[in-house]
């Protein structure tokens, strides 16, 4: 059976392949069209999916659209008509888009790829969700959470897992609907914080590293606790109508101060020195902090009530809330269940990949079972006849075009190309002990956010001054933000604090994790201001390569742990192409690219 | 001809929109996400050829596409001064996979030339300020990439026929595309008039209904959900 899963219409357009129960491919349509979140209909991505098996759209036995759009259109347009007669303005553009196109969107899968209106059916969106936090955990059956900011009604959801006769059986237990949304409170809270929502909730978190909850108790006014656990959003804050016109009311500015401008400087620095910080600064960090601590409590009382109704050692956990990683950490340490899985990509990209599968397992012939899926399911390019322009490319003619503070570095790049993975292992490593910036491309990209060694720039975990200057003239980020840390799955131990049940959670980026004192100088630019990393422990079945350039560091330096950060421009999406790559290791102060076996030296 | 009515449009576009900042960041978020589609299509070109030699004039020239994007991105914020939402192109591919190469330099020929002309319209009549400012280097980065893209098209061996029908054709495609966004922005006028009406029209009919389907906060299960599939 071939089932292409399909999200598209608010963020994060996918598309996923499945042959036969197998994830063929999957990506999100922004690696294709270089516009980070895009929304439109993923037409580079399927067919790219398509490619792949060499398939055409009328080879395929079904289409499933990751949400139903009657559903979501009744609660757009209740929420535009209720604060009538305030809300022409919401009303007018929600509708040009919900009957202009939205509404649509199975008629509009039916005509971009041709194929019969019949033959494209639809989950609800947190059921889209369920399935994603479901299909790839492997788990027999679990208890499933979801936390989000809006699907069709429901923002936050609790589903029961479970296998039977070689069946998914995904049962709703408890939904809690529009407009009770912890996503949605977050993003507010990080337009108020002056960064864009629906993009920037990691800096939220980030911020929060530099506060203390002393706001705790006005958050949970807003974010109320209920008697049956679920909380409730007293929506006198918000406005979450209007995200980029106003996400709160002057309700939230009386109770927290004036909101931060995008322009205001942030003085925080996750490593290295602190900037002289005002008291406006500090509140914003206390602001994000108590947010963050009411979130993670709101989430574990959910938590609890999910192991109330499904009383399993299991928790599968999907939603953009999922993306959290303090949070998730959160749930790990302090919540009920004994195993958590959060799938590569939480929030509606994987809605692509769980859409197809669960359709497949659900009407295929044969039977299935527990099944897990990784990351790398992306786009991988040869690299060898884009790579060779490098020989009559001059850097020169560059330089005005260069970011803003990146120096040139000579006339010509040079070329090598390794045989074997073990001698590029060996060169690569002995560059970054060295010192260098090197954008580590390889392979497949990666299905979700998190660059997972294949779209990497990777530096030593030990040179604060190397991680200032990536942040400044690479990757042009504010030092507030901190680095993650790669590392293997043998060396974890010594650099985490990490149960050894842990250990395979952390394969993905997903959590945070206290680092042992007696190694944080030797990690200090992958720590964050709090003492914790968000890590990556790799392993030689899942990402060889990588694993292998760790362990090559390692031992060079004593410890295989490299600070990694995604291969993206600001603004933009992990590189895709070998070209993207170039264009950014080009114009910023990158030392090194390592296209695949290809190695270009500035 | 051309060059009149355009100069009419910029002025009479700049009256109308130059007093809202919210307005002109749009526009410069619209020329952002131009530049930028045009990188995306120089990239997709390097792909289709063989020869890196011309790989690498195509690459420089997509490098100076991305810093124009990006110095259109500080600008608008310097206009926005707050939260933009965002701005997606849907991609189009212009040529199918057989077609030759060559052709997409004669597209990006035209929305170069057009560009530049444009550009410099909007710069003299623009009042001092940061988009006056940014606009000089890259009309005279744009002047020089209609030089280059010609001379593409020459080296890849199209004849000047063949790239004088390849001119009227896509000439005759991006008026095509201008007449589709009139006709967007009549209906769009058209669809906010009629809209707003239904909005005073059943508003007071219905603003309460829909304000007690909002009160429901906790959804009991039910089995709705599998019954599309």
């Amino acid at each position: 059976m071939k089932v292409l899963g399909v999200s598209y219409g608010y963020h994060d357009s996918a598309a996923c392949l499945v042959v036969d129960g197998q994830v063929v491919a999957a990506s999100a349509e922004e690696r294709f069209s270089r516009q980070k979140h895009d929304a439109n209909f993923p037409t580079h991505a399927v067919r790219w999916c398509l490619d792949q098996s060499s398939l055409s759209a009328a080879d395929l036995d079904q289409v499933v659209f990751h949400e139903d759009p009657h559903a979501k259109f009744s609660r757009v347009l209740c929420a535009a008509l209720a604060p009538f007669p305030g809300s022409r303005r919401e009303f007018v553009n929600s509708m040009k888009a919900w009957l202009g196109k939205k509404l649509w969107a199975i008629d509009t899968i039916s005509s971009r790829l041709d194929v019969a209106p019949d033959k494209v059916s639809y989950l609800g969106h947190h059921f889209s969700h369920a399935v994603q936090a479901f299909m790839g955990s492997g788990f027999d059956e679990s208890a499933i959470l979801v936390v989000d900011a809006v699907g069709d009604w429901a923002c936050s959801a609790l589903y029961r897992g479970s296998w039977k006769d070689g069946r998914p059986l995904v049962e709703r237990v408890l939904e809690v609907a529009y407009p009770n949304s912890l996503g949605l409170v977050y993003s507010a809270f990080t337009a108020w914080l002056g960064f864009s929502p629906n993009d920037s909730e990691c800096s939220t978190m980030a911020m929060a590293g530099f506060g203390t909850p002393k706001y705790a108790d006005e958050v949970r006014k807003i974010i109320l606790p209920a008697d049956d656990t679920v909380y409730q959003v007293d929506q006198s804050y918000f406005n979450f109508q209007s995200f980029y016109r106003g996400a709160y009311t002057k309700k939230l500015t009386d109770a927290f101060g004036p909101a931060r401008k995008t322009t205001d400087p942030i003085p925080f620095a996750s490593f290295g020195e602190q900037g002289e910080v005002s008291a406006d600064a500090q509140r914003w960090a206390d602001v994000a902090a108590s947010l963050q601590l009411v979130l993670e409590e709101r989430v574990l009382e959910l938590c609890a009530r999910l192991k109330r109704e499904v009383p399993s050692d299991n928790l599968c956990y999907a939603g953009g809330v999922a993306m959290n990683c303090v949070c998730n950490s959160r749930i790990l340490r302090d919540g009920p269940f004994r195993n958590v899985h959060i799938p590569p990509d939480p929030g509606d990209g994987g809605t692509a990949v769980s859409t197809a599968l669960f359709y497949d397992a659900t009407k295929s012939a044969a039977q299935a079972g527990p099944t897990t899926y990784g990351p790398y399911l992306g786009a991988g390019y040869d690299e060898a006849s884009d790579v060779a322009l490098a020989d009559h490319f001059d850097p020169e003619h560059a330089i005005p075009y260069l970011k803003r503070g990146v120096v040139s570095k000579g006339r010509k790049w040079t070329r090598q190309t390794f045989a074997d993975d073990a001698a590029l292992c060996d060169d690569v490593s002995r560059r970054l002990a060295e010192g260098a910036i090197v954008g580590w491309y390889q392979g497949r990209f990666e299905l979700g956010p998190r660059a997972l060694g294949n779209r990497s720039i990777l530096i030593r975990a030990d040179d604060v001054p190397l991680a200032q200057r990536l942040s400044r003239l690479v990757k042009e980020r504010a030092a507030f933000r901190p680095y993650a840390l790669a590392m293997t799955l043998e060396d974890a131990p010594r650099i985490l604090e990490i149960s050894p049940e842990h250990l395979h959670v952390a394969r993905w980026m997903q959590y945070a994790f206290g680092v042992r004192p007696e190694v944080a100088a030797r990690v200090a630019a992958g720590l964050h201001v709090d003492g914790t990393t968000r890590a990556q422990v790799a392993t030689a079945e899942e990402a060889p390569l990588f694993h292998s350039l760790l362990t090559a560091y390692g031992q060079r330096t004593g410890l295989s742990v490299l600070i990694n950060t995604s291969y993206n421009p600001s603004g933009y999406p992990l590189v895709s192409t070998p070209v993207d790559a170039m264009t950014m290791f080009a114009r910023t102060d990158m030392d090194v690219l390592v296209v695949n076996r290809s190695v270009l030296v500035k | 001809m051309w060059s009149a009515i355009e100069n009419l449009k910029i002025r009479l576009s700049l009256a109308l929109t130059w007093r809202s900042p919210e307005r002109v960041a749009s526009a410069i978020r619209g020329f952002q996400v131009t530049e930028a589609d045009g990188v995306w299509h120089l990239h997709r070109a390097i792909e289709r050829l063989e020869d890196p030699r011309t790989k690498a004039v195509i690459f420089t020239h997509g490098l100076e596409e991305e810093c124009h994007a990006d110095v259109f991105g500080s600008v608008q914020r310097l206009y926005a001064g707050g939260l933009s939402s965002p701005m997606h192109f849907e991609r189009k591919d212009l040529y199918a996979a057989d077609d030759p190469a060559w052709k997409i330099f004669a597209f990006v020929n035209v929305g170069e030339l057009d560009a530049t002309q444009r550009f410099r319209l909007l710069r003299g009549a623009l009042p001092e300020g940061p988009l006056r400012d940014a606009l000089k280097s890259i009309i005279d980065d744009e002047e020089g990439h209609v030089h280059l893209t010609y001379d593409m098209l020459r080296r890849m061996g199209a004849s000047p026929g063949e790239i004088r029908v390849e001119f009227v054709k896509v000439r005759l495609s991006r008026a095509w595309e201008a007449w589709l966004r009139v006709g967007k922005r009549m209906v769009d006028g058209l669809a906010t008039v009629l809209l707003s009406l239904v909005y005073f029209l059943l508003g007071p009919f219905v603003a309460r209904a829909a304000r007690r389907r909002l009160e429901h906060r906790v959804v009991e299960f039910d089995s709705a959900h599998l019954k599309h599939l």
